[in-house]
């Protein structure tokens, strides 16, 4: 299992969704086993039912895990739609002042074309 | 023989245990489940030997559970009943060599009926008649009446079965017609008799197939779960990504209950930040503020605005000859809301794309948020009387102001529409503003006038109105965010000591000065121009209604090197002379303040000191005395130059206030008086030369009767400093004192 400080929270929990799909394909293909007209195959289906376990007792590791993880903290509470619109008009003035200087630099250009 | 019983235990009594409906049973290898029936009716059958169970296997037959090695045969032999239970296919007979032969395929009915026929009911019919019977065995020998004694005892209780059994299907019958005409029937639990060890691995066999047939359904079931979770989960993979990303920066909420249609999860994106809380009006999260985060056709997050539904702050200048007033041509004022591209299919490569396409949509919705509440928070103050604020006009999202200076403003929230190429040469935005009313035109102080040096103009309409945005995001946001105040607002009431603090006042008090100070600008520059030693410095004052300029005039170098020499070879009175004067012109709001060095002061004049000091003198004035004020300044300033230069290189000078009075030989003044005309299109200060003899006293008494040269005025013209320093040194040779 991938130590948790290599993947996000999200990846993690994706990984307990690719590991149900799994899980899911296990049961069936155990089902399947034991309906094979010659009878299950044991270490085929013993395999299965080990993995099938193993998967099942990771999921349930790396959900509680998460569980534990979700830290307590007030929501919003580091809200930056203020400074969000500071940047805004931040970047507002500087397209201003490119175009001014752009100007500038036209007029530059012109002088000295003429000249 | 004996008739064998079957093997079983005693039964409680008839029951019915289920009932079926009338089916036809198929023939079949192996007989499916039999149901029992037997009628529920202890009363009825009380006398019911329970050692002879009834089972019901087709409908209307009476099968008797008897070993088959019963046949019946003719009433003097031995009589034996064959029914084949299984119909299995049965040997016809053997012959010697070996070969089988079987009886021919019949039809089942046929079968059943020659089964039927095979048993011999004539003794029942006998039986019924005890008389004749009696009466016929008794004439039979001796030697079978063991037999016939025990054959009609044993036939009498299978004739008394059979009746019973009868009669059992009489109520079957009953019963099923009941049910059929829908009257109500309670019917009664039974259990079964146990089953033979075939019938049970037959039961077993159905059920075991029953049960593999389950597995496999169950595992395509499971296998097909598994394909459609893991299309599911890539699917919602893609989704809750971009979600997180678009998490970082936006606040991401759910509604909990009463998810919207169409399958959404209920996300939504809130972009309202209250931040009022004291006395200025709360604002109400406009109808933009939450933003419903929908499904795509590929099951991507997809944020669906209707058009042009982001209106922005719009800060115009009224009047039909601003050229500043279009839009830049490269002002990307907008965002293209299509959501053409939402319908593409969407790979990995893309996700990027979409997440920021949604993010630069929620930047723009944002920002056009902030623009409604900031036009709502000027609509309020402008309601408000105030000083320096007028409101002309007020429509819905539109406002209109006119401003100390002469100018009328409008402020509007607008559409933010995609055209932005607007022709440059065009004036107003005509399609987009509302009609002008005519009296706010008021251009006209602009449009004649001047040439063209001296027009600035407004200022652009574009730095004011990100200046009024950032105003209000810096005072009212920031300041409640902070919580503030002292140094906040002291830089907006510290030229005016109000308390209270309106932005808009302020605003456009900054407007009217930055007009004002343009006119300031354009004059000072006009005035340098014609100066050609006098150069004109900016000052950043960092307060949007203070400028400051600085009138600089330096000494040239080839002068201060030329005076060391001179100096150094005269070696009396080293003294350091000024090098360098400025006047320094301060515009607060509207009014003008002139401050320079180099003014005698009055009492100095009196005085006759040789040593004047030069007090740095301010002094208020207007726009329109500002020229004559700035040159009699320069002026002096060069005068005072010339009279330190002068007395360092020991000549007798006086000094008045634009004049400097040499002492000549015999008695004679001659004095170098500046001129100063700002109307002047070649030069501001001009120089002219008077020589008094004391013999024309009248002319000096009366200056404005000679306004032309004579023999005793000559102009010199517009000299530079390296000229007057020259004509100085002239005066040396020609002083010689």
């Amino acid at each position: 299992m991938d130590p948790q400080s290599q993947t996000t929270s999200l990846q993690r929990l994706q990984n307990v969704e690719k590991r149900i799909v799994r899980v899911l394909e296990l049961a069936g293909g155990v089902m399947d086993e034991m309906a094979s007209q010659s009878g299950p195959r044991k270490e085929i289906a013993n395999n299965h039912c080990s993995e099938f376990m193993q998967l099942i007792k990771d999921i349930q590791f790396a959900l509680r895990e998460e569980i534990k993880s979700a830290c307590e903290y007030r929501p919003f509470e580091k809200c930056d739609y203020v400074p969000r619109i500071s940047n805004e008009i931040c970047y507002k003035k500087l397209e201003y002042v490119i175009a001014q200087l752009d100007e500038m630099k036209q007029t530059m250009e012109g002088y000295r074309n003429a000249a | 023989m004996s008739l064998k019983p079957a093997a079983s235990p005693a039964r409680p009594g008839p029951i019915i245990n289920r009932f079926q409906p009338k089916q036809t049973q198929p023939k079949s290898q192996f007989p499916k489940k039999k149901p029992n029936f037997f009628v529920q009716n202890h009363r009825l059958f009380p006398d019911r030997p329970p050692n002879i169970s009834v089972q019901r296997r087709q409908p209307l037959e009476v099968p008797i559970h008897i070993p088959p090695e019963i046949l019946i045969r003719t009433m003097d032999g031995n009589l034996k009943i064959s029914i084949d239970k299984l119909p299995i296919k049965r040997l016809d007979a053997i012959e010697e060599n070996g070969s089988e032969r079987f009886p021919s395929d019949v039809d089942y009915d046929e079968n059943r009926l020659n089964l039927i026929r095979r048993i011999d009911f004539g003794w029942a019919v006998e039986r019924e008649d005890p008389s004749k019977k009696q009466k016929s065995e008794g004439t039979t020998t001796s030697k079978d009446s063991k037999t016939t004694n025990q054959k009609p005892g044993q036939w009498q209780s299978l004739v008394e079965n059979l009746q019973l059994a009868r009669q059992e299907l009489s109520v079957i019958i009953d019963l099923i017609n009941t049910v059929e005409a829908n009257d109500a029937v309670t019917v009664a639990g039974m259990t079964r008799p146990k089953q033979l060890p075939n019938e049970i691995l037959s039961d077993l066999a159905v059920s075991t197939a029953t049960k593999l047939q389950c597995f496999r359904h169950l595992g395509k079931y499971f296998k097909q779960s598994a394909t459609a979770l893991e299309q599911q989960v890539a699917r919602e993979a893609r989704f809750y990504g971009a979600l997180i990303r678009l998490q970082h920066n936006w606040k991401v909420k759910r509604h909990r209950f009463g998810a919207s249609a169409s399958g959404n999860k209920g996300f939504y994106i809130d972009l309202f930040y209250n931040t009022l809380n004291d006395t200025s009006a709360s604002l109400r999260p406009s109808s933009m503020s939450t933003i419903p985060i929908e499904h795509d056709t590929a099951g991507m997050l997809a944020v669906n605005l209707p058009p042009n539904s982001c209106r922005s702050l719009r800060f115009e200048f009224l009047g039909s000859h601003f050229a500043n007033n279009m839009r830049r041509a490269g002002e990307t004022n907008t965002r293209a809301l299509s959501e053409d591209s939402t319908e593409t299919m969407k790979e990995h490569a893309n996700d990027d794309e979409c997440v920021r396409e949604t993010h630069s949509l929620l930047r723009e919705v944002h920002r056009a948020i902030f623009d409604e509440q900031v036009f709502e928070l000027i609509s309020c103050e402008a309601c408000n009387s105030s000083l320096s604020v007028n409101l002309t006009g007020i429509q819905e999202n539109y406002l209109s102001l006119s401003i100390n200076q002469g100018a009328s403003v409008s402020i509007s929230l607008l559409p933010s529409s995609q055209d932005n190429k607007t022709d440059c040469g065009a004036g107003t935005n005509s399609s987009e503003t509302e009609t002008l009313p005519s009296e706010l035109l008021d251009g006209s102080k602009f449009g004649e006038g001047k040439d063209n040096v001296k027009k600035l103009g407004f200022p652009n309409r574009i730095s004011f109105e990100i200046y009024l945005q950032q105003l209000f995001n810096e005072y009212v946001f920031v300041k409640v965010k902070n919580k503030t105040t002292s140094s906040v607002r002291s830089q907006i009431s510290g030229q005016q000591s109000k308390d209270n603090l309106n932005i808009l006042d302020h605003f456009c008090m900054s407007l009217a000065h930055r007009i004002f100070s343009n006119k300031v600008l354009s004059e000072l520059e006009y005035l340098v121009c014609r100066t050609p030693y006098v150069q004109l410095i900016s000052h950043h004052t960092w307060h949007s209604r203070t400028s400051s300029w600085t009138l600089s005039m330096k000494v040239p170098q080839s002068i201060l090197h030329a005076g060391s020499q001179i100096q150094s070879s005269g070696a009396n009175n080293v003294k350091n002379v000024n090098s360098q004067f400025w006047t320094k012109v301060v515009v607060i709001d509207e009014s003008i303040s002139v401050q320079g060095e180099g003014n005698p002061n009055v009492v100095g004049l009196f005085n006759g000191k040789p040593e004047i000091t030069s007090p740095i003198n301010r002094y208020e004035c207007d726009l329109a005395d500002l020229p004559i004020i700035l040159l009699q300044q320069v002026a002096s300033q060069v005068i005072q130059w010339l009279h330190e230069e002068a007395l360092s290189l020991g000549i007798k000078v006086n000094r008045d206030f634009l004049s400097l009075a040499f002492e000549l030989d015999h008695g004679e003044i001659a004095s170098l008086v500046a001129h100063v005309d700002p109307e002047d299109t070649i030069g501001c200060i001009s120089w002219w030369l008077m020589i008094d003899d004391g013999l024309t006293e009248d002319l000096k008494l009366h200056p404005g009767l000679s306004i032309g040269e004579s023999e005793s005025r000559k102009f010199l013209g517009h000299l530079s400093l390296n000229v007057l320093y020259s004509t100085l040194l002239d005066f040396v040779n020609l002083c010689s004192c």
